[in-house]
Order: structure tokens, then sequence, then C-alpha cells
């Protein structure tokens, strides 16, 4: 059918200063992401690239970002990426940079990958963790998690707002 | 009454092997499984123990396998013959007086790439094989991908230091040696 296909980019705000993600707001990365693809790409990627431009979701705390773009640009902004160097918010510049962790072409399909992705990171923060009080509440977040991704491969495809509830804030 | 003029029948049409009709007739029992290999079969060639299909080649009418052959050579097509394109162009400015030299004007030639595509294409290898600074002419060169981004930028460039230029492009060609003779610039005796 006739619609205006899109292209979903999964990033996450890979930063050393731990200030950095809390700073994240969606208007400020949109804009920045907005220049970045006009100084990397010129007035052509500029306008190409924002007309169906938006970003969709914003996790200050993963530091996870669903940036939209049309489906004939997207490479121009998945290229523009990785010239971001840094984060400028209230007078202060953070260094920072954005790892793309999936191309989608829907929202759900994100979701999906996240939610899988976010498993993942549990496991490995689970090795990596020194403080006791720590280790018991990633273990509790992780069985949990381990007992709704079983139900959900028992049941139908349910609407995926019951595992929601199952992705961690840090 | 006259009949129809009777044709030899061979078996399923490729057609409806491709649609992935179960074979019948003489490829029933078969059991080639891919489709190439049923396509095989359909234009003549004899399936042996494992499920393989031979066709029968040309030069040889024996039913064998071919052999490998003894030098292995390779063709190479190219569907566009040159890397690179070659254009002649010419500056105009509005007012006369202004004077560039060489590394100025590929300045200006980055620079309107720049605007217009972006840093990234700005690096496109683009090269100023010749320039005369009398006229404002040169010939410039650049990668046969980068072509159409060059051109459109040439066309909205408008201006230099505030002043109104334009670029003339004269000639574009994928080979250079075509830019030497401009067969609209032949005086006819």
């Amino acid at each position: 059918m006739v619609r205006f296909k899109h292209r979903y980019l999964l990033c996450e705000v890979v930063s050393d200063d731990p200030r950095c993600r809390l700073t994240l707001e969606d208007r400020v990365l949109g804009t920045l992401v907005r220049d970045t693809i006009a100084r990397v790409h010129g007035t052509f990627g500029a306008a190409a690239c924002s007309i169906g431009f938006a970003v969709r979701y914003l996790n200050a705390y993963t530091g996870i970002v669903l940036l939209r773009c049309r489906k004939e640009f997207y490479r121009l902004v998945w290229s523009a990426l990785p010239f971001i160097t840094y984060l400028e918010n209230k007078g202060h510049r953070y260094l920072c940079f954005l790892n793309t962790l999936h191309v989608g072409g829907t929202i759900r399909t994100c979701q999906k990958f996240l939610i899988q992705y976010n498993r993942r990171q549990l496991l490995t923060l689970l090795q990596n963790c020194t403080d006791e009080g720590e280790r018991e509440a990633i273990q509790k977040s992780v069985t949990k998690s381990c007992l709704l991704e079983e139900e959900s491969a028992g049941e139908e495809l349910s609407d995926s707002g019951g595992e929601e509830a199952a992705e961690p804030m840090e | 009454m006259p009949r129809a003029k009777a044709r030899p029948s061979r078996g399923p049409s490729l057609a409806s092997l491709q649609r992935g009709l179960r074979p019948t007739g003489r490829l029933r029992g078969l059991s080639a499984t891919t489709c190439a290999d049923r396509m095989r079969l359909a234009s003549g060639g004899r399936e042996i123990s494992g499920g393989t299909v031979l066709t029968q080649s040309r030069c040889d009418q024996h039913w064998k396998k071919m052999p490998a052959p003894a030098t292995t050579y390779e063709r190479i097509v190219y569907k566009n013959p040159s890397e690179y394109h070659y254009m002649k162009v010419r500056l105009e400015f509005q007012d006369c007086g202004v004077a560039l030299n060489a590394a100025q004007f590929k300045q200006l030639l980055v620079s309107a790439l720049k605007d217009l595509f972006g840093e990234v294409d700005a690096a496109l290898p683009l090269d100023v094989l010749t320039y005369e600074e009398k006229t404002l002419s040169a010939i410039l060169r650049i990668c046969s991908s980068g072509l159409v981004k060059l051109w459109s930028s040439l066309t909205l460039l408008g201006s230099y230091k505030g002043k109104n230029c334009a670029f003339r492009v004269i000639q574009v060609s994928p080979f250079l040696l075509a830019l030497s003779g401009n067969s609209r610039e032949l005086v006819l005796n």
C-alpha cells in the first residue's frame, strides 16, 4: 500500500561522565543530530533527513535513544551518527558517542530487540558486579525477567506492555 | 476437416515446474528436489543416483561429467568504461576584473561541494587538471560516482566573496581525449 515508510535507529549514548545521561533531553538531542547531519551531509542532507525526523523514545537512565527517519534517507542519518562527539546542555559539555544497536522498520521490532539486549546486559552486569547489595538486586531482576520470558514464550504474542516492566533501570 | 498440427509432447512445461507443481509423466518418481534440478531434467537432463542431474553439454555428446578446464581465464566486463569523468568548465563573473589563482579556484569548487553535500562529499577526489587564469577555464577530473554531485553543486554556486558568478559547463566526457576537440567550435570554411 502507499504509505510513508520509516526506519527506526536504536542507539545508546555512551559516555565516561555519569552526569551526561541524566542531562539527555529529546529536543536537545534532536537539534544535535540535525546540526551534525547538516555539517556532514550539507544542505541536501539536512533537508532530506529532517522531513520525517523525530526522537521517538529516550531513556535517561540507560541512555537509549530511538530515532526515526524516512526509509530513503536512513543511511545519511546513520552515517552522521559517528560524527557526534559531545553533548552540550546548560553550558556543560560532555564527551560522548552514539552507539547504534539496531535498525528496524517499526517501533515494535526495536522494542523486541531492546528487551533481549537488556536481558543480556543484565547478565554481563551480574558478572562484573562488585557490591553485594547490587548483586542481589541484579539477581532478582534477572530471575524476574526470565520468568516473564518463559511466560511470553508460552503464550501467544501478547501486548508487550507487561514486558516493559521487566526493563531494568540502572 | 483440417487437423491441428500435432506438437510433440515435451513433458511438463518449465513454467509449471517453476510454479512448483508435482512432476508428472517422464519426471514422476525421480528424486530431483531442487527447482534447478527439475528445470535441468525438463530441458533434457538425466538423473543419476544421488539426486544430481547431468545435462548434455554441447561439445561432447557423451553422457559424462564435463572435465574441469586446464586453464582458467577470467573475463571482466565493465559497464562503465571509465572510472573518471572529465569536465571542461568556465567561471563567469558578473563584473570583470576578478582574478583567481589555481588554489583559490580549487578552494571554490570544494566549498561549493561542502555547501550542498557536506564534509563527506567535499572530500571527493577532485582534481583540477588544467587551469587558465586569463579565461578562468579549467578541466576537472572527478570519479564517476561523484559527477552528479559535483555538477549540481557547480550549478547552485552563486557567489564568490560577495561577487556574483556562475559556472558554465562546456563539455563533459568519460574520456579525456574527447575534450581536446569540440565539434561546436569547428569553423566551416
